[in-house]
């Protein structure tokens, strides 16, 4: 549907989680990113007492509208955090952690938040792709900040359990630069 | 029921207006030409305005209402775009206004904010201008522009800022009237019209008529419409977030004058055009019978509503 008529639908339902969730996403694919925010935002805050996955896939989807707008790093993480302590049983949130600290190269962070997304079970699916692929992700940033923080022998053993499993091919590629270069 | 659940119902349409290669647009200002091209100016920032809603759960690090810019650069910084749209309010051409580099800016609020289009001598842009002092006074600006509607281009020629006869720390929202060139319609309560032919603005009136439950604030153009001027306006109904900051609801109403611009009357209610709390008109024009409201929602999104001619003649009764 087009942005048009996923704002008339709203017009009728205007606090609809679902629909705010619809018309974020719409402006989202367009790179419209500020006008995703307001309604991933709305999303949020008419969605807690009743839709709990579409606002946690929401308060992450602002997080990264906001790192696409670049400079605005404690904005993307404290969506982060609000996502992590909204249902803090999923692993989602803590993988996105503890990535956002990898790319600022806090090591320590990055390390702490993937051993904790590590003891998230909870896996339900989620209404829409939130780059979490399952818990290598996580033994993925575990393996790389390990090394960092002077733990080799984990980091090389967690990156030769990640060659056992099946994960996406970018992850693999990831997997096998990063031992080329540490063993 | 909103304005645009009940426009477009009735046969209205409503037109998100984005501007390729931004992050989204706001506030825009429609207007038509002479030669019925349907013109919107949007303003575009370089912020995000962070606004929770409800019960505010989900606030931003710095509370509920934040004006998020770049962590590094902490301007508020507004470009303008003019766009031209389709019968069916496709956007046809964009260009970002060329505007004249005639400072440099000295303060966090940078460039032309919330500028209304109207066509007078010549195209003009006019909205509120804050960068030309270190502690931030606001005066109406006249941008003059040249459209060039081949190539698509839009260019600043030169620029009045306007003065006010008495001590003011910020002038914004004057409302131009798109047949009485240079006027405006500075306050609703009570009525104040000024004329800005050059730099300095003179009042031209002031008088109570109808007298608004809650202060009007600017608002569209004032236009023609049949035997009277119509506008919309808006009103904040202000409040305390749980941080003590500042908040507000942004409700509208349409306002009638008589060709004296008398304020003879106003909608009994207010309305919203999506129900958000932050939504905000500064254009309006009449096309094809119809009325077309543009309005920022959020001050992220910008839309066009093309609103039915019986919708407005209801709301005129309603408001006289």
């Amino acid at each position: 549907m087009s942005i048009e008529a996923l704002i008339v639908d709203l017009s009728h339902d205007p606090f609809s989680p679902e629909l705010n969730f619809q018309v974020a996403q719409a402006y989202d694919k367009e790179k419209q990113t500020a006008s995703a925010v307001s309604f991933y935002l709305r999303t949020a805050e008419y969605g807690k007492d009743s839709h709990p996955s579409l606002v946690y896939v929401s308060l992450l989807k602002l997080a990264k509208c906001f790192e696409e707008q670049n400079d605005r790093l404690h904005t993307v993480s404290n969506c982060i955090l609000q996502a992590v302590s909204y249902l803090p049983y999923r692993p989602e949130a803590y993988f996105w952690m503890a990535r956002f600290h990898e790319r600022q190269q806090n090591w320590q962070e990055c390390y702490t938040w993937a051993r904790m997304g590590g003891n998230q079970a909870i896996n339900t699916p989620l209404p829409d792709d939130v780059d979490y692929h399952g818990t290598y992700c996580l033994m993925f940033e575990r393996a790389v900040s390990a090394w960092w923080i002077g733990r080799k022998d984990e980091s090389v053993s967690t990156f030769q359990r990640l060659l056992e499993m099946d994960i996406a091919p970018e992850y693999r590629q990831a997997v096998e630069d990063n031992l080329a270069r540490i063993i | 029921m909103n304005l645009v659940q009940k426009a477009v119902g009735q046969g209205g349409k409503l037109a998100p207006i984005a501007i390729p290669g931004t992050f989204g647009g706001m506030n825009p200002s429609v207007f038509i030409d002479h030669d019925g091209d349907i013109l919107v100016n949007v303003r575009v920032v370089n912020y995000i305005l962070y606004h929770s809603e409800n019960e505010q759960r989900f606030p931003s690090r710095w509370g509920p209402l934040a004006y998020l810019h770049p962590e590094k650069d902490q301007r508020l910084v507004t470009e303008n775009y003019v766009v031209r749209l389709n019968s069916n309010l496709e956007v046809t051409d964009c260009a970002k206004v060329e505007m004249l580099e005639l400072h440099q800016p000295i303060w966090e609020f940078v460039g032309l904010e919330d500028a209304r289009l109207v066509y007078w001598d010549d195209y003009y842009l006019i909205g509120v201008r804050r960068d030309t002092t270190t502690n931030g006074v606001g005066r109406m600006e006249k941008s003059k522009v040249s459209i060039d509607k081949n190539a698509w281009t839009i260019k600043e020629i030169s620029r009045e800022r306007i003065e006010v006869p008495s001590q003011s720390y910020c002038e914004k929202n004057w409302m131009p009237i798109t047949d009485k060139p240079f006027h405006f319609v500075k306050w609703h309560s009570p009525l104040e019209v000024m004329k800005a032919e050059g730099t300095m603005a003179e009042q031209v009136s002031l008088k109570q008529g109808v007298q608004p439950s809650q202060d009007q604030r600017g608002g569209s153009q004032l236009i023609r419409w049949g035997s009277v001027y119509i506008a919309i306006t808006h009103e904040v109904d202000l409040f305390k977030n749980y941080l003590i900051q500042k908040d507000g609801i942004y409700r509208h109403r349409l306002c009638v004058y008589d060709d004296d611009l008398n304020l003879v009357g106003i909608s009994p209610e207010p309305f919203s055009f999506l129900d958000g709390r932050i939504e905000f008109c500064v254009g309006a024009a009449e096309y094809e019978g119809d009325l077309l409201v543009s309005f920022g929602f959020q001050d992220n999104a910008a839309f066009v509503l093309r609103v039915p001619r019986a919708i407005v003649e209801d709301m005129i009764a309603e408001a006289l």
